[in-house]
């Protein structure tokens, strides 16, 4: 756990940097630093690897400090991943990735399959290995990056705004990455953004720092959507703080309808009544919307209107099930499992039933830990 | 112009022994002039306000002519090769320091940061990072530096260290033109050479360049 007790950064010229700031970073989860720039959110990341010294109060790794470490040492023992990747032009991709284990003394061969074993992961192909960081885009590098940190396998990484000098798409899919590889490696991670949606993302614990280096509110992602402390918070958040709350509503507990559900060989005056039904298969895979009242005999020979977006039963969130509620001509929802099977429907007033105070008390998705907490920040 | 075959082929010897010293007069002082470049380049780039007056003092020493700085090192170093090499290591040092600074200069923030944060030392990071990274804006001073220290080189036949210039000077006195034309084209040929070379060295050394501006960014 790294602990902040009171750090307090003033510069020669009296611009506070951080102002007595107090927090524990959990181990093996993702603490995010948000706030405006100038907030000193940088700053505080900075202290922990000593690149910053503290003004007064300390920075505690597993409660010792970590002056009690020379910082060339403490460095190598805490990952580190910065904005423009900041790759060795003159190394390699495997040499760049091996930097730490080189410091470190490993033999170079053990060394250089660290580095390879390390960039399948992060999702490189071996071949590029005696590349240099010139002939790779901007996502590739930012790749290795992650893989430099990672390559001494140190407990704790710090990530300054890793992914901002990405376009969208890169971003959203290097995040993605990102918290399948955490779940994998539970590092103790300290991730700095001054992008909310990205902190909502991707944060277990999210602490907003205001400027002058004032942290204002720590808390999980849903607390802070449900409950910002102050104005300040609730304008940094923005806009749609309610419908982006419902990322965290899980839907395994939603109870969906199986009446709007046709199979292609059921006649339409079955569903005499119904203003729209989806038409299934066999295999209860979605063919696509009807209005029954149009339709004369079975609904197969139906003009079919697309099913649109779908959401899974229990791995999405009520976010993206709403979603597919708003995008659905019919106004429902379409629940599948796995397969892609459709379990049943809801209407979007159903999906609103779901408890999201954001109190904690409800089963959420977060909590669950998989892919599907990411939607808040996807689609915000 | 008349150019005297045989005479060319008969001084084959005299022209390559002549054409050696003029390297060595000419390129040893750029070898120095890197060695005390290098750290003092270093330096300016740790303390920047020691940049200036370095940089100035060794304008200043680029604008004394070589005559005058002859004259003076005559007093203490005689009429040796000493005294043509340290005016040209002075000379070269207009070109070297400002090249190392921007060399050094030439690593980005988010490089030396990484540096830094991945656990490097300060000398470390110095040799396996920031110096690496200069060779290329390093390499280009040298360029400058060896070709006009080739071709000054000559002057030093006034006190009788020359190298080829000793031709030029000779030919002069006995309006002999095809020594004259052979000594220059030589010099020429030589400056040329050596710029071929060290563009292969750059190439060799550096393979990581070819897009400079792209990866730095």
């Amino acid at each position: 756990m790294i602990t902040f007790e009171g750090v307090t950064k003033r510069y020669p010229g009296g611009t506070v940097a951080l102002d007595d700031v107090s927090l524990d970073c959990p181990d093996g989860r993702i603490t995010v630093f948000v706030g405006t720039s100038g907030g000193g959110k940088t700053t505080a990341l900075r202290t922990i690897n000593r690149m910053v010294e503290p003004t007064s109060g300390r920075v505690l790794i597993d409660g010792q400090d970590v002056r009690e470490q020379r910082p060339a040492e403490l460095r190598r023992g805490i990952g580190y991943v910065i904005q423009h990747a900041g790759l060795f032009p003159h190394r390699t991709i495997e040499d760049n990735i091996a930097t730490v284990p080189y410091l470190l003394r490993w033999n170079k061969k053990k060394a250089r399959e660290r580095a390879l074993e390390l960039m399948e992961r992060v999702g490189l192909e071996r071949s590029m290995a005696k590349r240099y960081p010139f002939q790779m885009s901007g996502g590739q590098q930012q790749r290795v990056g992650v893989a430099r940190a990672l390559a001494a396998d140190p407990p704790i990484m710090l990530m300054d705004e890793p992914f901002s000098a990405v376009d969208p798409v890169v971003r959203a899919e290097l995040q993605d990455e990102f918290l399948r590889l955490q779940d994998e490696l539970h590092k103790t991670i300290v991730f700095v953004t001054h992008d909310i949606d990205e902190a909502i993302k991707l944060g277990d614990k999210i602490a907003v720092f205001q400027t002058g280096g004032k942290l204002v509110q720590v808390d999980s992602p849903e607390n802070l959507l449900a409950h910002p402390a102050d104005d300040f918070v609730a304008g940094f958040i923005g806009q749609n703080r309610g419908i982006r709350t419902l990322s965290f509503a899980g839907t395994s507990d939603l109870r969906l309808s199986d009446d709007a559900v046709r199979p292609a060989t059921a006649d339409a005056a079955d569903a005499a009544g119904l203003d729209w039904v989806l038409v299934v298969d066999e295999g209860r895979r979605p063919l696509g919307w009807t209005r029954p009242a149009q339709v004369a005999g079975a609904l197969s020979t139906a003009p079919l209107a697309p099913v649109g977006a779908t959401f899974r039963v229990g791995a999405d969130s009520v976010r993206v099930a709403l979603d597919a509620a708003v995008l659905s001509p019919a106004g429902l929802a379409v629940g599948v499992d796995e397969a892609g099977a459709v379990i049943g429907t809801a209407a979007g007033t159903d999906l609103l039933a779901v408890p999201t105070h954001g109190d904690g008390t409800h089963d959420t998705v977060a909590a669950e830990g998989d892919d599907a907490r990411g939607d808040g920040g996807g689609a915000g | 112009m008349d150019i005297d075959w045989s005479w060319i082929a008969d001084h084959r010897d005299t022209l390559t022994e002549h054409a050696l010293i003029h390297l060595r007069l000419a390129l040893l002082p750029v070898l120095f002039g890197l060695l005390i470049s290098l750290p003092l380049g270093v330096l300016c780039r740790r303390w920047g306000w020691l940049y200036p007056p370095a940089l100035t003092i060794a304008n200043v020493l680029y604008a004394v002519p070589s005559l005058a700085l002859f004259m003076i090192f005559i007093q203490y170093t005689g009429l040796t090769a000493s005294t043509v090499m340290i005016p040209l290591t002075l000379y070269s040092l207009s070109v070297l320091i400002p090249n190392v600074v921007d060399g050094l200069a030439s690593v980005s923030e988010p490089v030396r940061q990484a540096a830094i944060a991945m656990g490097f030392g300060t000398l470390r990071r110095l040799m396996q990072v920031e110096l690496p990274i200069a060779v290329p804006i390093v390499i280009a001073g040298t360029r400058v530096a060896a070709v006009s220290s080739i071709s000054l080189v000559a002057v030093g036949q006034l006190i009788g260290q020359g190298g080829l210039g000793y031709d030029i000077i000779r030919g002069y006195q006995l309006q002999f033109q095809t020594q004259i034309v052979a000594a220059t084209v030589l010099i020429v040929l030589l400056a040329l050479v050596t710029d071929a070379i060290l563009v292969t060295v750059q190439r060799l050394l550096t393979p990581w360049a070819r897009a400079r501006g792209k990866a730095a960014s």
